[in-house]
Parts: C-alpha cells; structure tokens; sequence
C-alpha cells in the first residue's frame, strides 16, 4: 500500500537530509507507529506519502502509484484515497460538526444524497451522533479530534494517516481515539500514525518504526515504544 | 451542491473583502474609461483623417463654373485636368494622389450636418468642386507640388493640409496619449489591487483550502470562488466604464462639439460599441489574468 524505495529528501539550504536512504514497506491493512524524536523526519515521511513534497531520491510508491511521476493534476486524486488527522484537528470554526464533515465530501463533487448518508454514519461510528449541529469549540478536545477523524474517514480512504493525533490530549480521552483508531483499521484501512506517546505504542502492540536522524532504526513487528520498556 | 457551494462562497467572498474589491471596481472603472476614451479619440482622429486627409496631403481644388480664381475660365476641361494630373503624377515630392469627384465632395459635406440643417443649404452636387488628393512622400517637401499646380489653368485654389490639420491632430494626439498613458498606470495600480485582494482572501480562507487540498479537492474547485470573484469585479468595472463612456459619447459628442464645431464629422455608435467591447474584453482579462498566475502561486496543491 505504501513503500519507500531508498528515499532520500533534503530541504534546500539544509546540510543534513530529513530522510536519508529509506526503505519501508507497509501492506494494506496495516497499523504501524511511527516514532522518533522531533526532527527524526517522521513529518517529512508523512508529507512524502501525501506528495506535498517529492523525494530528492528514490521512489515512493502509495496506493500502486509511483508519486514522483504523479502529474500535479492528478494528486487530488491521491489525496482522496488518503485521511489525515492532525494533532491540532484542524476544523473549520465557523462550521458544524456535520458541516466540517461534509465540506470534505462536498470540495470533492460528491453527490448530495452521498453526503447525506455518508455524514451520519460516520459520525456515528465515531460516537458524536446528536452532536452534529454543535460548533466545534463547544466540544471537548477528544471530541474535537473525533470529528477530524470523521473527516478524514468519511470518503472510506484506503489509508489514514495521524500525525500526532493524541498530542493534544489527556491519556483518558487518547484511548478513546485509539480505539477508534483501531475500529477503522478493522475495517480493512492502512493506518499510519506518527506519535511520541510511548503508553500508547506500548498499549497497542503493533508494528513500530522508528526514525532518528532521518534513518530507520528500527523495524518491529508488535513493537514498543522504546527499547527498554 | 457544487453550484451552490461555489456562489455561497463567491457572496462570502465579495463581502468579506468589499473594500479591496470596491477599490479594484474603481480602479477598474476609471482606467478601464480611460482606455475606452483613448480608443474612441483614436477613431475621431481617423474618421478626422478619411473626411480632411492626413497631414501629409495637400488638396488642389479645380475650377468650377463659379470659381472666381484668374486661372479658371469656367468649368475645368477634361484637357485642362489631364494636364494637371499629369503634372501631379510625375512631381517626385508625390506619394499617391487620388481624384474625387463633385458627387463624392457632396456626400461628405452632407455628413457633417443634421439633414434638417443641410436641407436649408443652397449646395448641390453641381456647387461643389472637383479636387486631386495628393499625398506626399515627406511633410516638410511640398514647395514644389505646389508650385508646379497652383499657375495651371483648371486650378482654382491649393488647400495645404498641413496648416489646418496639425493643431487639430496635435490635440486630439495628446488627449489620445494622456488618457492613454494615464490608463497606463491605473492598470498597473489595478493589477497590483488584484494582487493584494487575492492575498488577502487566501490568506483568510488558508484553513479552508489547507483542508481542501488535503481531501483532495481539484485545483480548479479551490481557484473558482477567487476567478468568480475576479470576474464579478471586472464586469462591474466594464458596466461602469461602458456608462461613463456613453455619457461622455452621449453630453460630450452628441449633445456638445457636434453641435458647436461641424467641419468635421463625428464619432458616433460604432465606435462606441467598438471601444467598449475592447473595454469589455480587457476588463476581464486584467482581473482573471493575475488571479490564474496567484491562485496557482497561493494555492499551490
């Protein structure tokens, strides 16, 4: 679903490459924690999937296409088959919680009676049915992030990926997403999350790459956090 | 949905930024005026040429029967105006030259006055004279034509084009480049109000389009609202140019100069509607033009 073939990206003006040499391959249907402490290259790693940047060198290949010879035109269409989730949620303030879900289905051309359909059942699957009229800073944090979750699933992407999606919130509610987080992935979708919450890493055992200085150090089938745990 | 969503956003767009998109309609509306004036003084100065020639032509009138110059006997003889074109044909100093004809020299008089006016005119095409348009190769040479016809018999009088025609083409030159060159900068000012507007609006709707690029929206989808909105200010400013143009067309020529100043004819419809399609061509371009070069830029997927 994703691979790296030898990638390497260097920003301009910047001595040291983001990502040196590096080569990874996720099956569809996976879970896997990206770690790393800032700076590692995991945000170029995710950035590289997304194709807002091209590699310097190497292929990386994402849903069967090779994204270097992607043309401009057709990243849209990349993009769709990709949820994202940020630390910061990223919603619109002035919109509802079903509005922000659907602005994602409408900016694409989906049909009316898609959206319809589409917005409340994925915002049920996430546990914020009856909350769709509210605006999103009369929600808590962890609700908040379930809404850019709903965003992010409700064109059923074949792969989600989450930068940091906990970083903003307490252990309790961070569980809660991670269920969720899970439940997509039971449901057939990549999911790729880049994160410094060791707890959780540790919790969920699953395949854990880790990042230094823009080298993989670390490829680990059920992994933790750390080394030593 | 798509329809709907495109002019909810085109509305939002327009009122969140009316100050910048009222200052671009302004600066439309008079630059876009001035253009259409210089366009319009343009075709004046043309419609000035083909009735009095330009200025590089001086005009021999022949004899008619009730010319009174001491070279006329009566009406030119075909004799007598065979020698003058033969003389006007071979004169170095002469580019081209051409005849016109009494009924031609009536038509023209006839289009400078109202038809009510013209009636009351004792003219007729037998009143009028036969003439040779001579062209000349160089302004400042024309000694030597003139000379050379003005003793023939059959020449009434010589018409030097120069005298007559510069002040009135000098004038009509510098308003045409005044007004020009004063678009000149007004657009540049205008394109840079564009600049700033998209700026601006981009960077109030960036959480939008930073989501909209993330989910895979198209290019053209994010870009549409700024080109509606760029097209939306453009027409107002042509609709606002076209007005003034009509006013000035309607109170300045129609109802002022013509009236006053009738030895030359002037601009009317056509032109009008030729400069202002020329307006209405530019007005959409000089908005539409940079917001494709900054949404590209800004939007960059």
């Amino acid at each position: 679903m994703i691979r790296f073939e030898k990638v390497t990206k260097a920003y301009p003006g910047q001595a040291r490459s983001a990502l040196e040499q590096v080569s990874v391959d996720v099956e569809k249907g996976e879970f896997v924690f990206l770690v790393g402490a800032s700076g590692s290259g995991k945000s170029t790693f995710l950035r590289l999937i997304l194709r807002e940047y091209r590699p310097s060198s190497g292929r990386v290949y994402v849903a069967g296409k090779e994204i270097n010879r992607l043309a401009g035109w057709k990243v849209p269409r990349l993009r769709r088959q990709i949820g994202t989730v940020f630390q910061d949620f990223r919603l619109l303030q002035n919109k509802t919680v079903t509005e922000n879900v659907a602005f994602a289905l409408q900016v694409i051309g989906k049909p009316k009676a898609q959206v319809e359909s589409l917005v409340p059942e994925t915002l049920e699957m996430v546990g914020l049915e009856g909350k769709g009229d509210r605006l999103p800073d009369e929600l808590s944090g962890g609700e908040q992030q379930r809404v850019a979750i709903a965003r992010a699933f409700v064109n059923r992407p074949m792969i989600l990926i989450a930068d940091e999606p906990t970083g903003n919130l307490d252990p309790n509610t961070s569980v809660g997403i991670m269920k969720l987080l899970d439940r997509i992935n039971r449901t057939g979708t990549t999911v790729l999350m880049a994160t410094h919450d060791a707890g959780i890493v540790d919790q969920m055992r699953k395949r854990v790459i880790e990042l230094e200085d823009g080298h993989v150090v670390r490829d680990q089938a059920r992994g933790i956090y750390g080394y030593q745990n | 949905m798509q329809l709907r969503y495109v002019l909810s956003e085109l509305r939002q767009g327009l009122r969140r930024n009316l100050s910048m998109h009222l200052a671009v309609i302004l600066t439309l509306f008079v630059s876009l005026t001035l253009v259409g004036l210089g366009l319009l003084l343009n075709s004046q100065a043309q419609r000035a040429e083909e009735h009095w020639g330009s200025q590089l032509q001086i005009t021999v009138f022949l004899c008619n029967e009730t010319a009174t110059s001491p070279n006329c006997t009566g009406e030119v003889t075909p004799a007598q105006k065979d020698a003058i074109i033969n003389v006007v044909q071979e004169n170095p100093e002469v580019a081209d030259f051409h005849t016109e004809s009494k009924k031609e020299a009536f038509e023209k008089t006839k289009e400078l006055f109202s038809e009510e006016y013209f009636a009351r005119l004792p003219t007729s095409p037998s009143s009028m004279k036969e003439s040779v348009w001579i062209e000349l190769e160089n302004a400042e040479r024309y000694q030597g034509i003139r000379s050379a016809v003005e003793g023939l018999d059959g020449v009434s009088n010589v018409r030097d084009q120069r005298a007559v025609l510069k002040p009135i083409y000098a004038a009509i030159d510098a308003l045409k480049f005044g007004a020009i060159g004063i678009a000149a900068f007004l657009i540049f000012a205008a394109l840079l109000l564009v600049a700033n507007t998209i700026r601006l609006a981009a960077f109030a709707r960036r959480r939008e389009i930073g989501i909209m690029r993330l989910v895979g929206a198209s290019s053209l989808y994010i870009s549409l609202p700024f080109l509606l909105e760029a097209l939306v200010t453009a027409l107002v400013g042509v609709v606002l140019a076209g007005g003034a143009l009509a006013a000035f067309m309607y109170f300045g020529v129609a109802e002022g100069m013509q009236g006053q100043i009738n030895f030359m004819p002037w601009i009317g419809l056509p032109e009008y509607l030729a400069a202002l399609g020329a307006v209405a061509l530019l007005g959409p371009l000089l908005t539409i033009f940079p917001t494709l070069v900054l949404t590209r830029k800004y939007l960059k997927v």
